[in-house]
């Protein structure tokens, strides 16, 4: 997933307030077990994809996704032993010993099923929505080589996919059975190395070890947008902080699966989708 | 193709495997929760009739506040009593069956029915190793192992043959057929053996006679002295606290690796034979870990330390 800069309110904010919003927004899914309140983050990632143009590419890395969760969902009520409800037996299995799946561990490999996927719905969008080399600027004042060795990581990405694809379209030009993947892969890899030790010859040249860090200020003042954003952040940190605090999801996975729905617990989703989202109301000065 | 289907089908159908929980089993399982060897009991519960599939972990979860590790399989706490340390010493929770310490987790443990499940809390800094307990009584002579009831044998000292009546007298009370035998016979996976006799006579059994070396071999808080006229009793760090002389006695279980329990039932001599033989009774034994017998009187082990100077 390539970054592209489109007119949307999460492009428009400076990319370590966007590149927080979304690790704010995976790290309150984290916090939450509740299935009603991970659907309403789940619906709240793709509204928020939706308005940052970039639905596309998040409903792709979702669907991609999708035979992970349900692996997660499946090997769950094998190995846990929790559980009341016994839905299936297997008798004594080797390695796992005694096999019983219960109702409870299954339903629990489902949350953590969603959960996978509103997080991985998150990285999707801070991968199609904020600028890799803004973030990296921002960082280069925290750690230089750090910010460095992201950057060159982040370009050689792109660059041995294209490599890739130019090796495969050749393949395709030749007669006869194409090449195995592996003789692909270990191509692309001894091109990766070559350019490796030509990056780093050019870096010790230029002198790029004896850099220091950025200098402070200078940079552009605030938007609407970044401070939109960045209140959004401060929102869902504070609601899922006091809503683990006082837990307010009435929550039980084991022994018996509880998950009630009541109003407060409607009342928390609503609040966490509308904090998420409030953000891409405005959307002036949103222009590439 | 079909046929192969079929097959796979029936061999899964004979290995235990099935949709739903399986068949409730006839009969009661009952569970006992303490701390501290017995001595303060949490609560209690049963199953009757046994629901299919149960397990000594569903058992425990239905009726009490259960917190797991390494993905349910151990008992970490109960109603909020943690495993761990306490007072610098270590404390979990153990859970046995019938009077028999599981080898297996409680998770993968299944319940038969008669199955007499206690979870207890305690010190195991003196011993992690005890492995049966007297506290079930009459398991495991009733119910057996593992659903399967295992045949009962006593064996009787040459001069205990009043106190082997009395022991084979309250076996039957509690409906209990125990065979005889005179010799110091052996043990060995599929019998429950009950030595009863003197310590001089019954220390000839090497199961036995690892009591002499204190509970970190035997499990059991109490030690004999080897000529059999003195029995020190410990505490749960396994220190002594005092030694009974005459007319002292010892109830307790003990078990080798691979071997079906071995209760002992003896004295110092004959007074504190007849006094050990004589509280071969639930009321005594319930909930405890062994018994010694001062004064005609059960005593539970390991005993409390005594109370420190002001």
């Amino acid at each position: 997933m390539i970054y592209e800069r489109r007119a949307s309110p999460l492009h428009a904010a400076r990319a370590a307030v966007a590149s927080a919003w979304c690790v704010v927004l995976a790290g309150v899914s984290l916090s939450f077990e509740h299935p009603l309140v991970l659907l309403a983050l789940l619906a709240a990632v793709i509204a928020a994809a939706a308005g940052a143009r970039v639905a596309d590419r998040v409903l792709l890395a979702l669907a991609f996704t999708l035979p992970f969760a349900v692996v997660i969902s499946l090997i769950n009520p094998i190995v846990m032993r929790e559980g009341l409800t016994v839905i299936a037996r297997f008798g004594t299995v080797p390695v796992l010993g005694e096999l019983d799946v219960t109702a409870e561990a299954t339903a629990y490999g489902g949350v953590l099923a969603l959960r996978a996927l509103v997080v991985i719905g998150c990285f999707a969008l801070h991968s199609a929505a904020v600028d890799p080399d803004d973030l990296l600027r921002a960082f280069r004042r925290v750690s230089f080589r750090s910010a460095l060795t992201a950057a060159l990581a982040t370009r050689m990405v792109p660059v041995l996919a294209r490599d890739a694809r130019r090796l495969h379209d050749a393949q395709r030009c030749l007669a006869g059975a194409p090449a195995p993947r592996r003789a692909v892969v270990r191509a692309v890899a001894a091109g990766a190395l070559d350019r490796a030790v030509d990056v780093a010859a050019t870096l010790e040249v230029r002198g790029y070890g004896a850099a220091r860090r950025a200098p402070r200020g200078g940079g552009r003042p605030w938007s609407r947008h970044d401070l939109a954003f960045a209140a959004s952040a401060v929102g869902l940190s504070l609601i899922g902080a006091a809503a683990y605090a006082g837990d307010w999801e009435a929550f039980e996975a084991y022994p018996t699966f509880s998950a009630p729905v009541d109003a407060r617990l409607l009342g928390l989703s609503a609040v966490l989708a509308l904090c998420a989202l409030l953000p891409f109301a405005d959307r002036r000065g949103v222009g590439r | 193709m079909r046929r192969a289907a079929l097959l796979i089908v029936l061999a899964l159908a004979a290995g235990g495997c099935g949709l739903g929980a399986g068949e409730s089993q006839e009969g009661a399982a009952t569970l006992t929760v303490t701390r501290d060897f017995g001595t303060r009991e949490v609560g209690t519960g049963s199953a009757d009739p046994i629901p299919g599939g149960e397990t000594v972990m569903r058992m425990l979860q239905r009726d009490f506040d259960v917190e797991t590790r390494y993905g349910g399989g151990f008992v970490q706490q109960i109603n909020g009593i943690a495993g761990g340390r306490e007072d610098g010493r270590p404390v979990d929770w153990f859970y046995y069956v019938n009077g028999i310490l599981a080898e297996d987790g409680a998770a993968a443990h299944k319940l038969a029915a008669g199955d007499d499940v206690w979870w207890d809390h305690h010190d195991w800094g003196a011993s992690a190793d005890v492995r049966a307990v007297v506290g079930a009584y009459p398991e495991p002579f009733l119910s057996g192992i593992g659903g399967k009831r295992l045949p009962v044998r006593l064996d009787c000292a040459d001069a205990a043959a009043d106190a082997c009546d009395e022991v084979a007298e309250r076996l039957a009370e509690a409906g209990v057929k125990a065979g005889r035998s005179a010799a110091a016979g052996f043990g060995g996976e599929g019998v429950l053996r009950i030595k009863v006799g003197v310590w001089a006579d019954v220390r000839r059994d090497p199961a036995v006679r690892r009591l002499e070396e204190g509970p970190r071999a035997s499990g059991v808080y109490a030690r004999p002295s080897a000529a059999g006229d003195e029995l020190a009793l410990l505490d749960a760090e396994g220190q002594p606290v005092r030694t009974l002389a005459a007319g002292a006695g010892l109830v307790a279980a003990t078990k080798l690796s691979g071997e079906a329990p071995t209760w002992i039932v003896t004295g110092t001599d004959a007074v504190g034979l007849a006094a050990a033989a004589a509280q071969l009774e639930e009321d005594a034994l319930q909930d405890n870990f062994a018994i010694a017998v001062e004064d005609g009187r059960p005593v539970a082990l390991p005993v409390e330390p005594p109370p420190e100077a002001p």
